[in-house]
């Protein structure tokens, strides 16, 4: 989940948030009314409220109320992931107090739209931006010609490692999973106190294990909201599998560690070299330079090892859209907002890949050389986009199932039985398949392989 | 803990039910007014008690009868929502995941809550005993976790176990005993209890010394006289006299545990493939609503714990009448 690229202040602030969050969201009802600030008799620009949550969004928002006259934004920032979508749910149910215009990570979006919370935009034109976009986003954000949500950023996946610990160490740079692990047998056996990397345990690294699977050829659902209440779900197929099988088994030899992402101890093993790579997504370079900072130009990117030598087999780790709810008076503007937030404005994506480290699907911005040619200090001046793009063009489509929390929640828990010694790590896939199943079959779903 | 153990402070107050029973005398002796009094009288209580009435109706009534009504009806993800009388209930008494909830909260309760209760006891009687500064002192340091909120409470507690971080770690390290996961699968109830047992011991001794001293100091006169020592005046004479204020703490405890929230969602964050998301009835009826969107399924849940506390309190209540002064 791409929520993790916030720094540690902002997440806790937001854990203490949710204890409070129904009266966040009490708050939220009293003060929303649907955005409509102004009325639709009186003339004046049109407020659409949106919610977002990384801080640099305050300067895309200026942007954008620079530069349109008849719509203006108001951003509230409520809440980082999970919260954000804690509060959006709440506000569903309660039939008021949604924001017009909310940041959603495409996971997200197949949950939201089955809630009959999102407005299609398809209605208001939004068709027109396909083209604008990478593939597999768009098709993630649409179904046939209603458009749920407008791609902002990507994750596509690769491998960040500490080049002075692999110089030190003399390791060699994995380009497959098995030289992955013998590096990490290698790392390992000169220091015990270091791991190769933190294996991703927790709710927070859902997407990260999905991402690896994603990789590993794994398609776990088939699901199109037009095809209700038909779904495929398919967990434990054989990519799923391979990725355990193989996670687990470093974890048994205690090549890798398993702390929590959503941890200090976590980010403090990234700037301590506790970890000597970290497999990260497009979005990663903003987290790990604001987590360890003090580790700044010792890290490179490579590409994501691969199951078979020479192979291009790419994965997603989070990423985000928006999407206009269906609470909105002005779902015209509101659908011009969350396409023109970024849209095709240079200054917009200026400040989201300078500030905010946003990994743009949007392809003219993707495939342009301001992009592609950016050196990284952090990364001792490497123009890492040369990895990452590639990864980004070799993202295949992938569906989301709209249960995906229960599913993230479920493997959460059986990878949790696994880690502690309480069930076989090749039990963790049918596990999570068959609850997931009876889960799915219980909310009305048609469920198949 | 919750809010029920904070509520708990204006509830214990007065530790023994005995000034109530007194009050009940000479508003019997009023029975003897007119007729036309006593519906003056009458119409006047509604009008003061009104806001009251007004408030309690809209925030408590109205809510529980909302929940209630969306617990009778079902709705699924596709298919939509329907009428489905005790359907929900029924499931509720059969989830795996509700059931092991209870089960793992009666295992913490019936470990932490002894324990809890064992310290309170043992530091209101000894503040009671000694009333040097001291004494003043100690009574503050033992009450001091109970004023920060349980959050706080809880992120600090979550920084203190963590591996890289923590003194436990770096002293058990430090003694060549290696690392101690206490966020694990193992130690984690543990480490939770150990949270609650700072956070309220002081609270409970506080409820304890104040029945303690508002025992007639006459009596210990007495026993001295017979010839009890302190320890025989504490366990023969204190504990017997202040068991209706130690009924009372303890029942407050017992709802507290079982609708154990707070603690363990914030260590969550921490240790997710740990705590669960039915970890505590609590935590899954708030995860089945806002995370799963189920909240017919959570109302009934709820209601579940809800009459789990009320009829194992009953129970408590009416086992423990004799103590308690309640019968």
């Amino acid at each position: 989940m791409s929520s993790t690229r916030q720094p540690r202040s902002l997440r806790r602030t937001a854990v203490a948030a949710t204890s409070a969050a129904l009266a966040g969201v009490l708050l939220a009802a009293c003060g929303s009314g649907g955005g409509s600030g102004s009325g639709g008799a009186q003339s004046g620009p049109v407020h659409i409220k949106v919610w977002a949550w990384y801080p640099q969004f305050k300067q895309v928002v200026a942007e954008f109320n620079k530069t349109h006259k008849d719509v203006q934004v108001d951003w509230v920032q409520a809440g980082v992931g999970q919260d954000e979508y804690t509060k959006l749910k709440t506000t569903l149910k309660a039939g008021q107090g949604a924001p017009d215009v909310v940041m959603l990570e495409f996971q997200e979006l197949p949950t939201i739209q089955l809630s009959k919370g999102l407005l299609d935009m398809g209605k208001y034109g939004a068709n027109a931006d396909k083209g604008n976009y990478v593939d597999w986003a768009w098709n993630q954000a649409s179904d046939g010609d209603h458009v749920y949500a407008i791609p902002v950023d990507g994750g596509p996946m690769a491998m960040m490692y500490r080049a002075d610990l692999f110089k030190k160490y003399n390791l060699k740079v994995p380009t497959t999973w098995a030289e992955y692990k013998e590096e990490a047998a290698k790392l390992h056996k000169a220091d015990p106190q270091a791991y190769m990397t933190d294996f991703g345990s927790d709710e927070t690294a859902g997407g990260w294990r999905q991402g690896l699977m994603w990789q590993a050829g794994s398609r776990p659902y088939t699901y199109s909201a037009s095809k209700l209440p038909n779904i495929g779900v398919n967990l434990n197929d054989a990519g799923a599998k391979k990725v355990y099988d193989y996670w687990g088994d470093l974890v048994k030899n205690k090549l890798v560690d398993t702390q929590s992402y959503a941890t200090t101890d976590f980010y403090n093993g990234l700037s301590t070299g506790k970890y000597a790579t970290y497999i990260a997504a497009g979005w990663g370079p903003g987290y790990l330079s604001s987590v360890a900072k003090k580790t700044s130009g010792k890290w490179r990117v490579a590409p994501l090892p691969q199951w078979t030598a020479g192979g291009n087999a790419q994965g997603d780790w989070g990423g985000s859209s928006f999407s206009v709810t269906s609470q909105t008076q002005h779902p015209k503007e509101a659908t011009e907002v969350a396409r023109e937030l970024f849209g095709t404005s240079q200054a917009a994506w200026k400040i989201g890949i300078d500030q905010a480290y946003l990994f743009p699907l949007s392809k003219p911005v993707l495939n342009g050389s301001y992009f592609g040619d950016k050196k990284y200090d952090f990364f001792g001046g490497q123009q890492i986009n040369k990895v990452f793009v590639p990864a980004a063009n070799g993202i295949g489509s992938f569906d989301w199932s709209p249960f995906q929390d229960f599913a993230y929640n479920t493997d959460t828990s059986e990878v949790g039985k696994a880690l502690q010694g309480q069930s076989d790590w090749s039990a963790v896939n049918d596990n999570v398949q068959s609850q997931v199943t009876s889960y799915a079959a219980k909310q009305g779903f048609k469920v198949s392989k | 803990m919750s809010l029920l153990r904070q509520q708990g402070s204006t509830v214990t107050a007065p530790p023994s039910a005995a000034p109530a029973k007194g009050l009940r005398t000479p508003a019997g002796g009023r029975r003897t007014g007119g007729l036309s009094a006593r519906t003056r009288h009458k119409g006047m209580g509604v009008l003061l008690i009104s806001p009251f009435l007004l408030l309690f109706l809209a925030f408590l009534v109205a809510p529980l009868g909302y929940a209630f009504w969306l617990s009778l009806r079902t709705s699924t993800l596709v298919g939509g929502d329907h009428f489905s009388w005790f359907a929900n209930y029924q499931q509720t008494f059969t989830d795996p995941h509700f059931l092991s909830g209870v089960r793992r909260v009666a295992v913490f309760g019936v470990v932490q809550i002894p324990v809890m209760l064992g310290f309170a006891l043992l530091g209101a009687l000894i503040i009671d005993e000694v009333t040097s500064r001291l004494a003043k002192v100690f009574r503050m340091t033992l009450f001091m976790p109970y004023a920060v909120p349980a959050v706080i409470g809880a992120l600090m507690w979550g920084f203190l176990y963590s591996p890289t971080f923590g003194p436990v770690n770096a002293i058990s390290n430090s003694l060549g005993l290696g690392k101690v996961d206490l966020l694990s699968h193992t130690l984690m109830l543990t480490s939770l209890g150990n949270i609650v047992t700072w956070q309220w011991t002081g609270y409970n001794m506080i409820v304890l010394y104040a029945a303690l001293q508002g025992l007639p100091r006459e009596v210990y006169e007495a026993a001295k006289l017979d010839g009890a020592g302190q320890v025989q005046t504490a366990l023969r004479i204190k504990i017997p006299m202040i068991s209706s204020a130690m009924v009372l703490a303890l029942m407050f405890t017992i709802i507290g545990t079982l609708q154990f929230f707070t603690e363990p969602r914030v260590l969550e964050k921490t240790a997710s493939s740990v705590i669960t998301p039915d970890y505590t009835p609590n935590l899954y009826a708030y995860n089945l609503a806002f995370q799963y969107s189920e909240f017919n399924y959570s109302a009934a849940i709820s209601f579940s714990l809800g009459a789990v506390v009320f009829i194992g309190s009953y129970f408590f209540l009416f086992a423990t009448r004799k103590r308690s002064g309640l019968k």
